[in-house]
Parts: structure tokens; sequence; C-alpha cells
């Protein structure tokens, strides 16, 4: 605990990186987030549909991030019980 | 709804060069006003996100203009498609050291996804410059 309040304390914003330790993988959703918006901006021809446009390829991202995740767990865990026994 | 502007044979360089300068700025030129404010702000969002994650560092410009310097920091071939940002940004960072930590990693893909993208909005700018001269 002394160790963490340690670290906070000399971390300075925009010169030093974040201290992250566990779930740095919730930072895809912002990127991904970002992603769909300028991507639905330069596609779509009303503004208007790139709120729902960008929502909709948004979530298909993250089903593909978490497939992606999913299957490569599976593979990893079929490999090890492979290769161990 | 965005208005759009009469075509002029200048419009396509402004549009290309003031979208990569300043992100979004190629399409308020076209008269693109709120496709504008919305790639400008996210494109800007995503990279202070990523110097905010992984420090000034991530930006780090090659000392020399040879193929090895360049090869050797490949990051800042993207990053620098973010503009004027990432040229400020890369002169702050000389100061600043690297770190190994993940959070810097992290950084780097969103300054880099950044410029991807800001080079994604120059190239449709240029595409609806040529689309409108040929209307």
């Amino acid at each position: 605990m002394i160790a963490v309040c340690m670290v906070l304390l000399a971390y300075r914003p925009f010169i030093d990186p974040l201290p992250l330790w566990n779930g740095w993988f919730w930072w895809s959703l912002p990127l991904c987030a970002g992603v769909s918006v300028v991507y639905k901006c330069t596609k779509c021809d009303r503004m208007a549909d790139v709120p729902i446009q960008s929502l909709m390829i948004f979530i298909w991202m993250m089903i593909g991030l978490v497939g992606s995740a999913a299957a490569l767990y599976g593979l990893v865990a079929v490999m090890t019980k492979v290769a161990g026994g | 709804m965005d208005s759009e502007q009469s075509f002029s044979p200048f419009l396509m360089p402004l549009a290309v060069f003031g979208g990569w300068l300043v992100p979004g700025l190629g399409y308020w030129i076209l008269g693109h006003r709120s496709r504008s404010l919305v790639v400008f702000g996210t494109i800007l969002a995503l990279f202070f996100l990523g110097v905010l994650i992984g420090g000034v560092k991530v930006v780090d410009a090659p000392t020399q203009l040879t193929w090895a310097a360049i090869v050797d920091k490949p990051w800042y071939i993207l990053q620098v498609l973010s503009g004027l940002i990432a040229v400020v940004t890369a002169v702050a960072s000389q100061a600043a050291t690297a770190s190994h930590a993940h959070a810097f990693d992290i950084g780097t893909l969103y300054t880099s996804v950044a410029g991807f993208l800001n080079l994604l909005t120059i190239i449709d700018c240029g595409w609806r410059t040529a689309a409108q001269g040929a209307a």
C-alpha cells in the first residue's frame, strides 16, 4: 500500500507513463471508439448518420477483439495441454 | 447540414496541407464544419490521451534525416501525420527519458493511431475536393 502511494505521488502527468498494473486492456475501448468515429466521419455523407454508424462499427470491433482474445486463450490452453501431456 | 465552397485549383493542396497541419482543418476549408469539429476533437483527444498514458517521450523524433535513424524510430512516421501537435510534442520530449513501462507502448499506439486516422481524413479531403471539382 505504501509502495503504491509512493508511486502515485511521484507520478508527473504527461511526463511519466501512467502507473497501470492491471486492467490495461480497458484502454482499447477509447481507442476503438476514436477509430470508429473518425472512420465513419470519412465514410458517411451525412453527419447525422455518424453516431449510429460509429456505434455499430465499435460494437463489431469489440466483438472481434473479444473473439480473438478467446480464440488465442483457447489455443494457448490446448497447446499447453498438448505440450504438457 | 454542411455547406460546401465553390471549387478552386488551390483548394485541394490547401485542404490537404491544412488537414495535415491541424486535424480537421481540411474539412473546415471545404466547408464541412461539423465533420471538421468531430475529427479535430477525436484525433486530438486520442493524441493527448496517448501522451497522458505513456508520457511525452512516446513521441520521439529521429535526430537525423537518414534511413537508419528513421527506421530506428518507425512510430514517428505515423505520429507526425497528426500535424503540428506531433512536431511540438517531439520538440518538448527531447529532455524526457523513455520508459519500459507497458503504458509507454499503449501511449505510442494511441499517438500513432491518431496520426494514421489523420492520414485517412487527409486522403478523404483530397477525394472530396476532387469530387467537388468534377461536379
